[in-house]
């Protein structure tokens, strides 16, 4: 089907979003609760777009442009002077949740807010509530984390923030995918800590080197069908090893 | 219709990483950051030298353990690509691939393995013995052939300029 954005007259496939079809054709929407790996959820409400359409009778409307799906005709526009407004209106509260982040700083700056109106939280952390965690934990099958409480109180924790109840892997995903850097880990030589806990490292047969906590392994195996064998060396030493197994093959 | 493999023969590699250099120069997007090879040539003793690169298994490890469906199978190459935007980086598909040939380039923290440069494998053409080959049936006979001759290497860039004879 063919919609419009910005003027740009685009092809997209039933099912897909805006947000996905605008990017596909380098038209860029600010979104920071948006990744390609898990399920559109909305929440921060930054890749807003105006949406109208030639049988609407000049309605036009405010949409996320992550969770609209196309229709034949839409016509969207990304930038102009109402959705820039409705978007510094949401940094301009993002700003004031969290005053230190460097990423809400810049995005900010972008709409013209350099200092928040509303009184910055007086303990403020980097926690935007995009819930990007919370899917990316749920898609790997581990629903470690979620969020708890409601209004103010929201947070995104491990259940009743005891160790019992732990259903971490320690894949590190969720610090992967944080768009600002709030979830961090440690890692030494023996240990790796995240969630306020501390995992047992599993070390490659050969070199030596970590590759991963033991739930994570056994969670990847049995999420995949493959056998624990698959996973007890780094690629560097099955690749030298492999090379052998060939020459022997052949010669 | 038979589609193009890529044929690896360790009997006839040489180890003479012509096919890293093209596999790195093919993937670079910033020369100041050179790619990682996908393809790695190893010297085992004496006689014996061989390549590694990924051979697409059908059922491939990777692609099952990939927890967000990023490694998918390009139906015109044959080729399994990491679709880098959906990738999390978590890693699993380096661990669980029994060859280990998918990697993690951490200069630019992206998963690496061999897309057969989109149906046009660079080491295959830069492979002097014919170890590497890109084809319908691999060739029988392993006559050295020619092969693009590389660019000329300024001699300042060593310490000592090469003998007069």
């Amino acid at each position: 089907m063919q919609l419009s954005i910005d003027g740009k007259s685009v092809t997209a496939q039933t099912g897909e979003y805006i947000l996905q079809v605008a990017q596909r054709n380098g038209i860029e929407i600010p979104a920071l609760c948006h990744h390609p790996a898990v399920e559109p959820s909305g929440a921060c409400r930054l890749c807003m777009v105006e949406i109208t359409h030639a049988d609407w009778g000049g309605w036009k409307g405010l949409v996320t442009a992550c969770l609209y799906p196309v229709q034949e005709g839409l016509i969207v526009s990304t930038a102009n002077e109402k959705v820039r407004k409705v978007r510094a209106g949401v940094l301009d509260l993002l700003l004031a949740r969290c005053p230190e982040s460097e990423l809400i700083q810049n995005l900010s700056r972008q709409y013209g807010i350099e200092k928040t109106s509303f009184i910055p939280r007086p303990e403020p952390d980097l926690c935007i509530l995009c819930g990007l965690c919370v899917r990316i934990c749920e898609k790997i099958g581990a629903s470690a984390i979620s969020t708890i409480g409601r209004g103010i109180d929201k947070i995104v924790s491990v259940p009743y923030e005891t160790e019992e109840n732990y259903a971490c892997i320690g894949c590190l995903a969720c610090a992967t995918i944080c768009p600002t850097g709030e979830i961090t880990f440690t890692q030494d030589e023996q240990t790796r800590s995240i969630w306020g806990r501390n995992f047992e490292l599993v070390y490659c047969e050969d070199c030596g080197i970590a590759i991963g906590t033991p739930e994570q392994l056994k969670h990847y195996s049995e999420r995949s069908g493959l056998d624990m064998s698959y996973f007890t060396k780094c690629d560097r030493c099955r690749n030298r090893e492999a090379a052998a197994r060939f020459a022997r093959i052949t010669f | 219709m038979v589609k193009k493999q890529l044929f690896v023969t360790p009997g006839r590699c040489t180890a003479c990483r012509n096919c890293e250099v093209a596999c790195s120069f093919v993937h670079t997007v910033n020369p100041m950051v050179p790619a990682e090879p996908r393809v790695r040539a190893y010297i085992l003793s004496e006689t014996e030298n061989t390549v590694n690169l990924c051979l697409q298994c059908e059922e491939a490890a990777c692609q099952k353990v990939c927890p967000v469906e990023a490694l998918n199978r390009n139906e015109r190459t044959g080729a399994i690509e990491v679709d880098l935007e959906r990738c999390i980086r978590c890693m699993m598909c380096t661990i669980a691939c029994p060859f280990g040939n998918i990697q993690i380039d951490v200069k630019l923290n992206e998963i690496i393995k061999c897309d057969l440069c989109d149906g046009d494998p660079a080491c295959a053409k830069f492979c002097p013995t014919l170890a590497l080959e890109y084809a319908e049936t691999p060739n029988p006979d392993p006559k050295p052939r020619e092969v693009a001759p590389l660019p000329p290497v300024p001699w300042m860039l060593f310490s000592k300029p090469p003998a007069k004879k």
